[in-house]
């Protein structure tokens, strides 16, 4: 890492750790959290999406089993925290599951297929009695006393800068360079030796623990949940955008999307009480149409020199060489 | 002389089509070897079936000894066979570099090694001015060159070059069919091609098969081959046949 | 029986995504939302106008071409070569926009258009039908005929098969595809809206109704095969068979379920399709 971008890093995660001292208010630590939490959720899925461009729209699922996972543990009596672990090893066991399915199908079948999955979960959980059904179930609360909410805060800040290493060892590694010539090309890959299918699902597993500890921690600080919301496309939609909006593949677009998304998802609901979701959907066009590496993308592609020099022995129009 | 690659009546049919009929033969240690023929007549599906991207309906191929006939295409990449794309399929916003680089880490997990690996073989297809640059905005005779140098960064002991050369000026194909000749210098001990550019395999091949609707119908040193009649039948039709007598 | 008179529905949505998804090969993430929009829109000539449903879904599936078309020409046309990942990002845009805006004009409230069709029973023998479901099963079976015939029969039509077979070709033989593919989006488009139109009866309207509409396209198309628009036609009665049995034996909150694992099932063992040609 630049010394500078190591530098950068511990003053963000400072400042991180003093702004719930900043406010008293426990409505703005709240959505503090969500912006932690959502910037943990869009790094995990960056893991898939971004490094491996495998767009899953299913990640919803592994939201809401770590989410009644941990309900339904506590329930029955297993402590706390390993409920927590247990939950997103389940989620993580889903996972295995659904990569089997759905990494043999390319393109928008994988995408449709991760929905279905997620889909057949939520329909599920509405009619199952071990569930609550539409009713729901309470979730415990990790924390206990009056500063729970920023307790709440400060794990979902770990988790976040956890899964912001595990990007970054990522993006410095064999794995992460495999992962992004899965994305580019998976025949091509698979030429230079690469297990496309083993890689992915590698990723997959790592992006549903971490999405399911997400998914578990949001449940908690809620204290109730219902298949709708946990296991809601939104969820799974939200997560996809916030990582594409800020640049999919990149280490701190998914933290900048989250930042952006979730504020002005917030400016916005208090001024419409309804619709506050058509933000999100305006945002998602003009990022498509206009800045289609996410705005960490974008950034770096501006940065980035474009049009190669020169040409090769024997090719009809040599240009002049610009110093390469 | 020891064979490298075996293929013992291979066939591949797509539906009804046959591809490729009941096609034997051998790639030997030292060996430059093109596979030519009009178009369709399976020269591609032939090494699609030896790197494994498809399998063969009948008959078996042999690697170093080894059936690979039914393994995946990342499989016969680590056993030592490398190949390119006909149509170009460049890592394309990763740059020049680390498109080499990842053949590379094949035999090695750090960057490190991988990118000096890499450099070594940028060098050596004069691409080095390209290294920093996104591969999606490269020259064709630059992808071509990069397609060379991914698969040479996984130390393949056979090379395949699918019509490396075609869509190149003359120039631009005579200067890589210099550095193709040179291959074996960088350890690999076949290189197989399939071309249709005949300058080309004229000048550097040590031995042609011909397939005609997949099926082999002459095998050879390259000038001996484009005298055969079934050859000249294959290319210009029936006609030709009497005149070439 | 009531299954077939749902499928006839399902028939209609799933041949207007077979003619964006299958033929133009654009992941059209939007389809429920368009849907949406028709049976909003057939909701307002019914409220404000008194037109029944059964009319107004004809000014409705007009007024989704237009904004079919140009929703196209805006939003779709500049990204139709990029990835999918981007078509589905753009599509899942517009859907939220629709139906965020939806529920910024009419509200979350549940709405329904109270029509004496609906009420009324016609017996044959041992079977009950409502009216209502019958007269839509007509105007379902007309619009599938006639979309079958269009582009069976139309130049046009094989203008927009010349394309879904190569689209590269096609320009030489003098086909204008930009126009065609812009026509046959807001084709598509069109039926969604149509088929909203006639579901307003039979429905309750919210701005999310689409959502689900979107996923059962998509099952459709995909269970009759790519491209194929006979085949979104069959399997789009399959699946209203398949969910009324469903929800007869087992019980109705299920029926979705089981679309999505003979979904799942279809994509992991007959990718092609039921009825999709095996493709080299």
């Amino acid at each position: 890492m630049k010394r500078w971008r190591l530098w950068l890093l511990i003053a963000v995660v400072i400042a991180c750790a003093c702004l719930p001292f900043i406010t008293q208010n426990d409505y703005q630590v709240r959505i503090l959290f969500r912006i932690a939490i959502f910037a943990a959720l869009g790094l995990a899925w960056n893991l898939v999406g971004g490094f491996a461009g495998q767009l899953s729209l299913g990640h919803a699922a592994f939201f809401g089993l770590g989410a009644y996972g941990l309900a339904i543990f506590t329930a029955r009596g297993v402590p706390m925290w390993i409920s927590l672990l247990l939950a997103a090893l389940v989620a993580t066991l889903f996972a295995a599951a659904i990569g089997r399915i759905a990494f043999r199908l390319r393109g928008p079948y994988f995408t449709l297929a991760t929905i279905a999955f997620a889909e057949v979960l939520r329909l599920t959980a509405t009619n199952l009695e071990i569930t609550g059904g539409a009713i729901g179930l309470d979730v415990p609360t990790l924390f206990a006393g009056r500063s729970f909410i920023r307790m709440m805060y400060f794990a979902a800040v770990i988790l976040a800068l956890i899964t912001f290493l595990i990007n970054f060892a990522t993006s410095r590694s064999r794995p992460g360079y495999y992962l992004m010539a899965i994305r580019e090309d998976e025949d091509t890959a698979s030429a230079v030796g690469i297990d496309t299918a083993s890689y992915k699902l590698r990723a997959l597993l790592i992006s549903a623990f971490i999405t399911a500890l997400g998914g578990a921690l949001y449940a908690s600080s809620s204290q109730h949940i219902v298949p709708d919301d946990a296991f809601a496309m939104e969820i799974s939609v939200q997560i996809a955008i916030i990582a594409m909006l800020g640049g999919a593949g990149t280490l701190a677009g998914p933290v900048a999307g989250a930042v952006l998304l979730l504020t002005a998802s917030e400016v916005f609901k208090n001024q419409f009480r309804e619709g506050h979701l058509l933000i999100y959907g305006v945002l998602i066009v003009l990022v498509v149409l206009f800045l289609p590496d996410g705005i960490v993308g974008g950034l770096q592609r501006l940065l980035r020199r474009r049009n190669p020099p020169g040409s090769l022995p024997g090719s009809p129009d040599v240009q002049p060489e610009a110093g390469a | 002389m020891s064979t490298v690659l075996e293929l013992k009546n291979v066939s591949k049919s797509f539906g009804g089509l046959r591809a490729v009929r009941a096609a034997s033969f051998t790639m030997n240690q030292g060996e430059i070897l093109f596979v030519i023929g009009p178009n369709g007549a399976g020269k591609t599906t032939v090494f699609n079936l030896i790197s494994g991207f498809l399998h063969p309906d009948e008959g078996s191929i042999l690697f170093a000894g080894h059936d690979i006939s039914r393994l995946a295409p990342h499989q016969t990449a680590r056993l030592g066979i490398g190949r390119t794309f006909q149509i170009v399929k460049p890592l394309s916003s990763l740059t020049v570099l680390e498109n080499v680089m990842l053949g590379a880490f094949m035999h090695t997990p750090s960057p490190h090694r991988a990118e000096e690996r890499a450099d070594k073989i940028l060098d050596f297809l004069e691409m080095s001015r390209w290294r920093n640059f996104q591969a999606r905005g490269l020259p064709l005779a630059a992808l071509k060159r990069l397609e060379i140098a991914r698969a040479m960064a996984t130390q393949p002991k056979l090379i395949l070059l699918d019509e490396v050369v075609s869509g190149l000026t003359t120039g631009e194909a005579l200067a890589l069919a210099q550095l193709i000749q040179r291959l074996p210098e960088w350890g690999v001990g076949v290189v197989g091609g399939v071309e249709h550019v005949m300058q080309v395999v004229m000048k550097i091949a040590h031995r042609v098969v011909v397939l005609d609707y997949g099926a082999k119908i002459a095998e050879g040193a390259p000038a001996e081959v484009v005298k055969m009649p079934a050859v000249i039948e294959a290319y210009l039709g029936p006609k030709y046949r009497e005149m070439a007598k | 029986m009531n299954g077939l008179l749902t499928g006839a529905l399902y028939a209609v949505i799933g041949m207007g995504l077979a003619l964006i998804f299958g033929v133009m090969r654009i992941v059209n993430f939007a389809h429920g939302a368009f849907l949406m929009v028709g049976m909003y829109a057939t909701f307002v000539l019914f409220d404000q106008f008194h037109i029944n449903p059964y009319i107004g879904f004809l000014p409705a599936g007009i007024v989704l071409f237009i904004f079919g078309y140009l929703v196209y020409l805006g939003l779709i046309r500049p990204i139709r070569n990029q990835s999918h990942f981007m078509q589905i990002l753009m599509t899942s845009g517009i859907a939220l926009i629709l139906t965020d805006s939806a529920q910024l004009i009419f509200h979350a409230d549940y709405r329904q258009a109270n029509i004496d069709l609906v009420s009324r029973v016609l017996r044959f023998g041992p079977f009950a039908l409502n009216a209502a479901a019958l007269v839509s099963f007509a105007i379902a079976a007309l619009l599938i005929v006639g979309l079958t015939l269009f582009v069976t029969r139309t130049l046009t039509g094989q203008a927009l098969r010349a394309i879904s077979q190569n689209s590269e070709i096609a320009p030489l033989m003098g086909i204008n595809v930009a126009r065609i593919q812009a026509f046959s989006f807001a084709l598509g488009i069109a039926f969604a809206g149509a088929a909203g139109g006639l579901l307003l009866p039979a429905l309750y309207l919210y701005p999310g109704v689409g959502e689900d509409f979107t996923t059962r396209a998509f099952v459709i198309v995909v269970l009759g095969g790519m491209g194929s628009i006979e085949g979104a036609a069959i399997a789009g009665l399959v699946l209203g068979l398949a969910e009324s049995l469903t929800s007869f034996y087992i019980g109705n909150q299920w029926a979705l379920i089981v679309d999505f694992i003979l979904f799942l099932l279809v994509l992991s063992f007959r990718p092609n399709g039921l009825f999709g040609r095996q493709r080299a």
